[in-house]
């Protein structure tokens, strides 16, 4: 029981923390209401948690776990997001369960590294598709808005902001909740299906209570950046997410749209991009994982000595 | 719900742009009716153009409500509301311009009569230009002949005020207050164009502001 509730609080932050990722620039542009915001979220977060299985699969088969060490794993990554939330560091979630899978899993020698050394390559390769891909759609966009004209160019950036937002929803559902959840699957405490409507009421009722804070600090912060721009990182992040939850992999949104914008401001000139953030991006991609490691390593060893 | 408001494909934008096509409507008509006033000497007109100027307010408060509710990206709606605020200065100069007229109470020179009824036709057609520029910022035509047009008559402009004042200089006032009046008739009578173009330049930076 204790576990499926971090599970759920886990839920609850991503859905806290991820609502900014899908619409933080559509509420913060004033396109959308928070309101209509939430719905799509409850939509198509639900529908993406319903639909893609594969995340939680390749997430549960990481390493065999038992209620007790899935309660460490669970505590190690909600304790992980939530410090990451407190001192606004930016940690995946991905990498705070991951990381402390495989540590409770290196802990009792269930770890299957040929499943973790894809999950790393596909961390490494996701951002970096991420960066291509916003290169290609901004090349693409830039030529196909200077033919139209400009109320004609408003109008396509609106429904593509939409359209990045919705697809950024059903990523969050279908990869970022699947991998949240995929512990207490893979365990047997919960079915599937009853994990997936838990967490996705967990997830909404985290976007519905704090969502609008984040969504706030996120859409006024974003508007230095230009439209096309914007767009461009976040339909790429988007795209390149859902083919990596395609492959079952579990990815970051965040690191996928930090991939698009640095690819956006590449192609603007390297003066562009803020190297100093991206150094501490970096830094804590490598950090944040090997923390919940740690962590959850030292706990399931002295649950062992302990039992 | 705003959400599919907004997906039956920007109705609100679409009465924004009517609402900005109705202003540069209005700011023609005002520029015809102050044209035919200063021709005929008629005071009613002037008053007209006073009226005008008011319909202009309504337009700019309809467009600003329009536009902080929502219509269009933020990245545009900046410019925009001033594009509003610019085409509703035009008509503010023009009722200025009126009260003037209306304050001097004396007849013009018939030459610097006839400089200000050049200055008046020279603004009714750049008007028009910023109706056709706003047209074209819409159907995706080029903007650049019509803006080059507006700032050639705006030039055209200036070198009429030169004339008039150094007809001005060399005409003996009663008081102080006809020597200012006539003066500041004849200064917002010039500066209408200058707006026209400050407006004209709006357009164009609205045309890159998303590309």
């Amino acid at each position: 029981m204790l576990s499926e509730v971090v599970a759920s609080i886990i839920a609850f932050s991503i859905g806290s923390n991820n609502t900014s990722n899908a619409f933080g620039v559509s509420v913060g542009c004033g396109v959308l209401s928070f309101r209509s915001a939430l719905i799509l979220i409850g939509v198509f977060v639900t529908l993406g948690s319903l639909t893609q299985r594969k995340v939680m699969e390749t997430v549960g088969s990481i390493a065999h776990l038992n209620g007790e060490l899935v309660l460490i794993v669970l505590v190690v990554s909600a304790v992980m997001i939530v410090l990451a939330n407190v001192k606004k560091l930016p940690v995946s979630s991905h990498q705070a369960i991951i990381g402390s899978i495989v540590g409770a899993g290196v802990a009792t020698g269930s770890a299957r590294f040929g499943i973790l050394a894809s999950i790393v390559l596909s961390w490494v390769l996701s951002p970096a598709g991420a960066l291509l891909l916003a290169i290609l759609i901004y090349s693409a966009l830039e030529k196909v808005v200077s033919e139209l004209p400009v109320f004609s160019v408003e109008r396509l950036l609106y429904l593509m902001l939409i359209l990045s937002g919705v697809l950024v929803a059903y990523n969050t559902g279908a990869n970022e909740l699947a991998a949240a959840l995929a512990p207490v699957v893979s365990a047997g405490m919960l079915p599937p299906l009853e994990a997936t409507l838990i967490g996705s009421a967990s997830l909404f009722a985290g976007a519905a209570l704090l969502g609008g804070r984040v969504v706030e600090t996120v859409g006024k912060g974003i508007t230095n950046l230009d439209p096309l721009s914007g767009f461009s990182a976040q339909l790429s992040a988007g795209i390149t997410v859902l083919l990596f939850t395609f492959l079952g992999m579990p990815v970051s949104t965040t690191y996928c749209l930090v991939g698009g914008i640095v690819g956006v401001g590449l192609l603007k000139g390297v003066r562009a991009v803020r190297v100093n953030l991206i150094k501490r991006i970096v830094s804590m991609w490598v950090v944040a994982p090997l923390l919940a490691f740690s962590a959850s390593y030292l706990l399931t060893i002295a649950l062992t000595v302990w039992t | 719900m705003r959400l599919f408001r907004r997906l039956s494909f920007g109705r609100t934008e679409k009465e924004v742009i009517e609402l900005f096509r109705e202003h540069l409507n209005t700011v023609k008509m005002a520029c015809e009716v102050f044209l035919i006033a200063l021709e005929t000497d008629d005071k009613g007109l002037f008053n007209q153009v006073c009226e005008l100027e008011k319909t202009g307010d309504r337009l700019r408060r309809e467009i600003a409500l329009k536009l902080y509710g929502g219509a269009f990206l933020p990245a545009m709606r900046g410019t925009l509301y001033k594009l509003a605020e610019t085409v509703d200065e035009i008509l503010d100069m023009l009722e200025d311009t009126a009260i003037d007229y209306l304050r001097l109470n004396l007849h013009l020179e018939e030459d610097i009569r006839e400089m200000c009824v050049r200055v008046a036709k020279i603004n009714v057609k750049m008007s028009n230009d910023l109706i056709e520029a706003f047209n074209a910022l819409r159907s995706g035509d080029s903007l650049e002949n019509r803006t080059v047009k507006i700032r050639a008559r705006e030039r055209e402009i200036d070198v009429l005020r030169n004339r008039i004042y150094e007809k001005l200089v060399r005409r003996n006032v009663d008081s102080y207050w006809e020597g200012k009046i006539l003066s500041d008739f004849i200064d917002h009578l010039v500066y209408v164009s200058d707006i026209i173009e400050d407006a004209a330049d709006l357009i164009q930076i609205l045309n890159v502001s998303l590309r």
